[in-house]
C-alpha cells in the first residue's frame, strides 16, 4: 500500500482535466435520427382561397414589421384593405387557437397590416418579372378580373381591363354597401393595381366587335363578368318588387331614395342582408323571408348575427306565391302589399349537405308591408360569359376553366366558384394568372402538374410565392395539427376585438362598424399566434440542446450534424411544430 | 460578541462571517431560517455575494458546484426531501473535488410526512464522500461552519454540517459571534486549486476510462485519510484565535467507564445530564459524542470505547433492515479489535419525538441489567399496546 499522507503534504488533485476542447468528441456520430428544419402548411393559409402566408404574417406584425407583413399579403392577395373587411374569413375557423381559446383575429389583422402600410406613401417593395411581350385582354373590373390582370402584371403580362360601368370595382363598388367597405379603400386598392401597369378601360363593354378585336391583339382573355343579372321571382305580382342588387347599386352611386315603412326581402344570401341593412339604415323596418332556415342560409354567419343585433326580423321556412295590392291602401304614397307565402318545412333528404325544404300542406300566410325586395340570386348577364360545354379542349380548374382557342380563353370569378366570395374571385385570378403563365412557357400538358406543384397545404388555394419558386416553396403541404403544437408555450389568452359601433350607432348612418385595431392592439393579437409550421426564431431548439448543436448564422439556424446525437430535443421543443426527426441514412 | 441566536442563524452568521461568494438554495422547513438570513444580507448588503433563486434543491447543489468549479466559496443548506433530491449532485461535489459547505438540518422523511428530528437523511448520503460533522449547540454550530470552509478548502472535499431539527435549529441561546477581523484571521479567502477560466479555457470532469477511474476514487479516499489530521490542525488554529474547540468527537468520562452511551446531536447534551447523574448514584458511566461521521474516526472510536465493558448506541435513525446507522458503525470500527464490549443497539426519538432523561437511563439500565443486546437494535419507547395490536 502507499504510504499514509502526513498533513503536511499537499496531496496532488487528481481529476479528469483536459486542455483539449470537447469539440474533438464528435458525437454526431453516435446519431440514429437527425433532426431539421421543415416547415409546414398552416391550416389558417391552407383554408384561404387566396392562400395568405398567414403563419408569417402575424409573426412579422409580432416583430413590428408591418411593411413587410403587408408585402407578403400583397404577394398572395391584391385587396388585403377589402378582405379584411369582407371576406368571411374561412382561415379563423380553421385556426390551431381555437382548441386553446380563441382564434387569432386575422381578418381584422389584414385589415390592420394594411391600413398601417398604406397610411405611410412608400410603396409596396412587390417581385415583378420584366415585360414578356404579352397581352392578356380582361373582361370585368370586379375583384376576380382585377386580380387576375394584378397576377399578369407581376408575372410580366400587359392587361386590359375592359369594364362596362363608369368605375372598376365590380361588385365591390356596386353590390356591397359602404358600412361594410368605404368607397375610398376600395379606390386605394384598385389605384395600386393600375400602379404596377395594369390599364383598366371604363365604359368599355366587350362586344362582339372588341371579342374579334382582342382575338387579334392579345395573346389570351379572361372572362370574369360575374353575376349581374338579378335572378327573377315568377310569381304573381312579382312586377311590384323592387330587385335587392339593383336598390344596392343605386345607393351605391349616391341616388336619392327616399322610402319608410316596411319591407320584405325575400332570400337568404349575402345580397339579402346587405338590401336588409341598408333598409334598416334608411328607417324602414326590414324582415328577411327565407324558404329554408337560419343555418341554412348562404349569407355570411357574422353578417345575420350583426343585421339581426340592427333590428333586421328573420322569417324561416317561407316561399313567396303571390303579391298583391293591398285594396285598402288610398294614395300611392302609403301604399302596401299584401305578399302571400308557402310555409315550408324541412324534408328528411337532404341535397349535398343542405336541407331540403317541401310545402308544408297548403299551410299560408300573409305579410304586410310597403315595400318588397327580391334578392335570390343573380345569373350571368350575357350568354358568352359563361363557358360553353361544347369545347373539346378544356381543363376544369376549381376556380376556373380553361379552354384552348385561337387564344386561351379563362373563365373565372363567380361564373366558376363554388363559393361566390371576394377571396375566391381572388383565388379565381391566381389560378387564371399561373395556369396561362404554364401555358405560354411549358405548353398545355403542364398546367395541371404546375398547378398542383404550388398549392398551400392539399387543398386548392395557390401560392404565388410558391409558384416563383420563393421561400413558400420548400413548404410542406403537411397541414399542422393542433396536437402538433407544444401547447406548453401558450397561455390562454382573450382575442383581441378592435373597436366597434353599437348596432343603434351603427343604424345611425353607412359608416364602417369595425375601426381598423391600433398597432399596439395588432402586435398583442399576433403575438397570440401560434405561427404553425413556420420558424418565428423563437430559438428554443438552440436553448435546449444539450450539444451546444444548434448553430444560428446570419438569423438562420442549422443542425451542426458533427455534434448532435439526434436525440430529438429540439424537434419536440419546437411549440410550433417547424421541425422534423427523420432516420439517419447510413 | 455574545448575542442570543437561534441556531438556524448560528449558521447564517457563520456564511455572513467566511465572506462566502455565492449561495444558492431552495427553502425548505426547518432549514428555511438559514437562507432566508442569508438572503438579507445579501440584499441589504451585509453580504458581497450572490443568492441565486432555483426552483429546487437539485438546481441548487448544481449551482453551487457550477460557482465552485469559477473557483468561488459557495454555500447551500436544505433539509431532508431536499438532501435527498440532491442525491446524485452530492457524489458530483465529491467526485469534482469541489470545498463546497452545506448545512443540512436533520429532518424526517415522509412519508408520513414529518417535519421533526431524525438523522436519517444526512446518514443515508453518507457514501456520497462528503464530510460530515454532527453538532450539539449553537456555538457548535457557528464554530464548525466556519472551521468547515477551511477543511473543505484544504482537501477539496465538500462538507456537510449537521442540526438536528427545532432542538436546535429552532432553539435560541447565547452564541459568541466572533469578529469580522477575527474571522478574516482564521480564514483566508479562497486560493482556488479548481477554477474555470473562459480566458483559458479547459475541460474538466470529463469521461474517465477504467484504466483511471479507480485511481481518481482513491485520490479521494487518500484525501479523506487527511481530513483527521487536518481537522484537528485546523482546530488547533481557531482554539488559539477564539479560545475554545469541539474536537471531532468528545469522550465525557469514558476513562473508568464501564457502559458508555455513544449518540450524536443534541441528544448528547442530554446525556451529559444523565451521566452526571449516574456518576452520583455510583454507576460509571461515560458518553461518547459522535461528531465527526465522514471520515470515520476509527482509531479514536477504538481508543474511546475499547476499554468498556458494554457500549449502549443511541440512534435517532434507522437503516431498514439493519439497525440504527451509528450501531453499525461502532460495531464495524470495533469487530477488527481482539477484546471488545458488546455493542447494544437502541433507536429511539425517530421523526421528533422526546429523547428525555428518562428514556436515556432506561436505556442505561436495560444494558447494565443484559449480559448481551436483547436484538441487534432494541426500539424503544414504543407504545406497546399498538404494536401488539398488529398480531392480533
Amino acid at each position: 500500500m502507499t504510504k499514509k499522507q502526513t498533513s503536511k503534504d499537499e496531496l496532488p488533485l487528481f481529476i479528469p482535466r483536459s486542455s483539449t476542447s470537447t469539440l474533438i468528441n464528435k458525437t454526431g456520430s453516435w446519431r440514429y435520427f437527425r433532426p431539421l428544419y421543415e416547415e409546414k402548411t398552416a391550416p389558417c393559409s391552407a383554408a384561404c382561397p387566396a392562400g395568405e402566408d398567414i403563419p408569417r404574417i402575424e409573426m412579422l406584425v409580432s416583430q413590428g414589421l408591418i411593411k413587410k407583413a403587408w408585402e407578403t399579403v400583397l404577394d398572395e392577395n391584391p385587396f388585403p384593405s377589402i378582405c379584411g373587411r369582407v371576406c368571411f374569413h374561412p382561415c379563423e375557423k380553421a385556426c390551431n387557437r381555437n382548441e386553446l381559446d380563441e382564434s387569432i383575429a386575422i381578418h381584422s389583422m389584414e385589415r390592420f397590416v394594411s391600413e398601417s402600410a398604406t397610411s405611410s406613401s412608400e410603396p409596396a417593395d412587390l417581385k415583378k418579372i420584366s415585360d414578356n411581350g404579352k397581352k392578356v385582354a380582361v373582361a370585368g373590373a370586379g375583384p376576380a378580373g382585377l386580380a387576375t390582370a394584378y397576377f399578369l402584371s407581376r408575372l410580366g403580362y400587359q392587361c386590359d381591363v375592359f369594364e362596362a360601368q363608369p368605375e372598376p370595382g365590380g361588385i365591390l363598388r356596386w353590390g356591397i354597401p359602404a358600412y361594410r367597405l368605404p368607397e375610398d379603400t376600395l379606390k386605394k386598392e384598385i389605384k395600386r393595381i393600375e400602379n404596377i401597369g395594369v390599364h383598366i378601360h371604363c365604359k368599355t363593354m366587350v362586344t362582339e366587335a372588341l371579342l374579334q378585336k382582342i382575338n387579334q391583339k392579345y395573346n389570351a382573355l379572361f372572362i370574369g363578368c360575374g353575376y349581374s343579372r338579378p335572378i327573377k321571382l315568377k310569381i304573381p305580382g312579382a312586377e311590384s318588387a323592387h330587385d335587392g342588387l339593383r336598390f344596392l347599386h343605386q345607393i351605391r352611386t349616391g341616388e336619392k331614395v327616399a322610402l319608410q315603412g316596411t319591407a320584405a326581402v325575400v332570400g337568404g344570401g349575402n345580397t339579402a342582408i346587405d338590401v336588409a341593412r341598408t333598409l334598416a339604415r334608411l328607417g324602414l323596418k326590414p324582415i328577411v323571408a327565407y324558404r329554408r332556415r337560419r343555418q341554412d342560409m348562404p349569407a355570411f354567419k357574422p353578417e345575420i348575427e350583426t343585421a339581426l343585433k340592427e333590428g333586421v326580423k328573420l322569417m324561416e321556412l317561407v316561399s313567396p306565391i303571390r303579391i298583391e295590392e293591398d285594396p285598402s291602401s288610398r294614395s300611392k304614397s302609403d301604399s302596401s302589399f299584401i305578399m302571400t307565402l308557402q310555409k315550408m318545412k324541412v324534408s328528411a333528404k337532404e341535397i349535398r349537405g343542405r336541407a331540403r325544404v317541401i310545402p308544408d300542406g297548403d299551410k299560408t300566410k300573409t305579410l304586410q308591408v310597403q315595400h318588397i325586395f327580391i334578392a335570390i340570386g343573380a345569373e350571368a348577364q350575357a350568354l358568352w360569359h359563361v363557358p360553353s360545354a361544347k369545347n373539346n379542349n378544356q381543363l376544369t380548374l376549381s376556380h376556373s376553366k380553361i379552354i384552348e382557342q385561337k387564344i386561351p380563353v379563362v373563365f373565372g370569378g363567380d361564373l366558376t366558384n363554388e363559393t361566390k366570395s371576394v377571396t375566391d374571385a381572388i383565388a379565381s385570378g391566381k389560378q387564371a394568372a399561373i395556369a396561362l403563365d404554364v401555358y405560354f412557357k411549358k405548353g398545355w400538358d403542364a398546367i395541371e402538374e404546375s398547378l398542383l406543384s404550388c398549392r398551400v397545404g392539399t387543398g386548392p388555394a395557390l401560392s404565388m410565392t410558391a409558384y416563383l419558386g420563393e421561400e413558400r416553396n420548400g413548404r410542406k403541404p403537411h397541414i399542422v395539427l393542433f396536437d402538433e403544437i407544444n401547447a406548453d408555450y401558450f397561455q390562454s389568452a382573450a382575442r383581441v376585438i378592435p373597436p366597434t359601433l353599437s348596432p343603434a350607432q351603427s343604424l345611425r348612418s353607412f359608416s364602417e362598424i369595425e375601426a381598423t385595431m391600433s398597432k399596439r392592439a395588432a402586435i398583442k393579437e399576433a403575438e397570440r399566434c401560434f405561427n404553425c409550421g413556420i420558424c418565428n426564431s423563437c430559438d428554443y431548439c438552440r436553448i435546449f440542446c444539450p450539444d451546444v448543436a444548434v448553430m444560428v448564422e446570419k438569423a438562420e439556424r442549422y443542425i451542426n450534424l458533427d455534434y448532435c446525437k439526434g436525440c430529438g430535443i429540439c424537434v419536440i421543443e419546437c411549440p410550433r411544430n417547424a421541425m422534423a426527426l427523420e432516420e439517419e441514412k447510413k | 460578541m455574545k448575542k442570543v441566536l437561534e441556531g438556524s442563524h448560528a449558521v447564517s452568521e457563520a456564511v455572513r462571517l467566511a465572506r462566502v461568494q455565492m449561495i444558492s438554495a431552495y427553502p425548505i422547513t426547518p432549514q428555511t431560517h438559514i437562507v432566508e438570513a442569508i438572503s438579507a444580507f445579501c440584499a441589504d448588503g451585509t453580504m458581497n455575494a450572490r443568492f441565486l433563486c432555483v426552483e429546487s434543491e437539485h438546481s441548487a447543489m448544481a449551482a453551487v458546484i457550477g460557482a465552485a468549479s469559477s473557483g468561488v466559496r459557495a454555500f447551500t443548506a436544505t433539509s431532508s426531501h431536499g438532501l435527498a433530491y440532491m442525491h446524485e449532485l452530492l457524489h458530483w461535489a465529491s467526485g469534482a473535488r469541489l470545498p463546497i459547505v452545506m448545512a443540512d438540518v436533520n429532518r424526517a422523511l415522509g412519508p408520513g410526512w414529518n417535519i421533526w428530528l431524525d438523522q436519517t437523511d444526512s446518514l443515508s448520503q453518507r457514501d456520497t464522500g462528503w464530510i460530515q460533522f454532527y453538532c450539539e449547540d449553537g456555538q457548535e454550530v457557528l464554530d464548525t461552519t466556519l472551521q468547515a470552509f477551511r477543511l473543505a478548502e484544504s482537501v477539496n472535499l465538500p462538507v456537510m454540517v449537521l442540526l438536528d431539527a427545532f432542538f436546535l435549529s429552532h432553539t435560541y441561546e447565547p452564541v459568541e459571534v466572533p469578529d469580522q477581523e477575527q474571522v478574516d484571521q482564521f480564514l483566508p479567502p479562497l486560493s482556488p486549486r479548481i477554477q474555470l477560466d473562459t480566458a483559458n479555457p479547459f475541460a474538466i470532469y470529463q469521461m474517465v476510462a477504467p484504466s483511471a477511474y479507480m485511481e481518481m476514487r482513491y485520490n479521494i479516499q487518500l484525501a479523506m485519510e487527511l481530513v483527521t489530521s487536518r481537522f484537528s490542525e485546523i482546530e488547533d488554529e481557531f482554539e488559539t484565535i477564539f479560545g475554545r474547540k469541539h474536537g471531532p468527537l468528545e469522550a465525557v468520562q469514558c476513562e473508568d467507564a464501564e457502559i458508555i452511551l455513544a449518540t450524536a446531536g443534541t441528544t448528547a447534551s442530554t446525556c451529559r445530564h444523565v451521566i452526571t447523574d449516574l456518576r452520583k448514584k455510583g454507576e460509571k458511566a461515560g458518553l461518547l459524542k459522535l461528531k465527526m461521521f465522514r471520515p470515520y474516526p476509527t482509531d479514536q472510536i477504538r481508543r474511546h470505547l475499547g476499554q468498556a465493558q458494554k457500549v449502549a448506541v443511541i440512534d435517532r435513525n434507522f437503516s431498514f433492515g439493519a439497525s440504527g446507522i451509528f450501531a453499525q458503525e461502532i460495531k464495524s470500527a470495533l469487530c477488527n479489535k481482539d477484546v471488545r464490549p458488546p455493542v447494544f443497539g437502541y433507536v429511539a426519538g425517530l421523526g421528533g419525538r422526546d429523547v428525555t432523561p428518562q428514556t436515556l437511563e432506561e436505556i442505561y439500565w436495560q444494558t447494565k441489567n443484559n449480559n448481551i443486546p436483547k436484538d441487534e437494535s432494541v426500539w424503544i419507547g414504543l407504545n406497546q399496546e399498538l404494536v401488539e395490536s398488529w398480531s392480533n
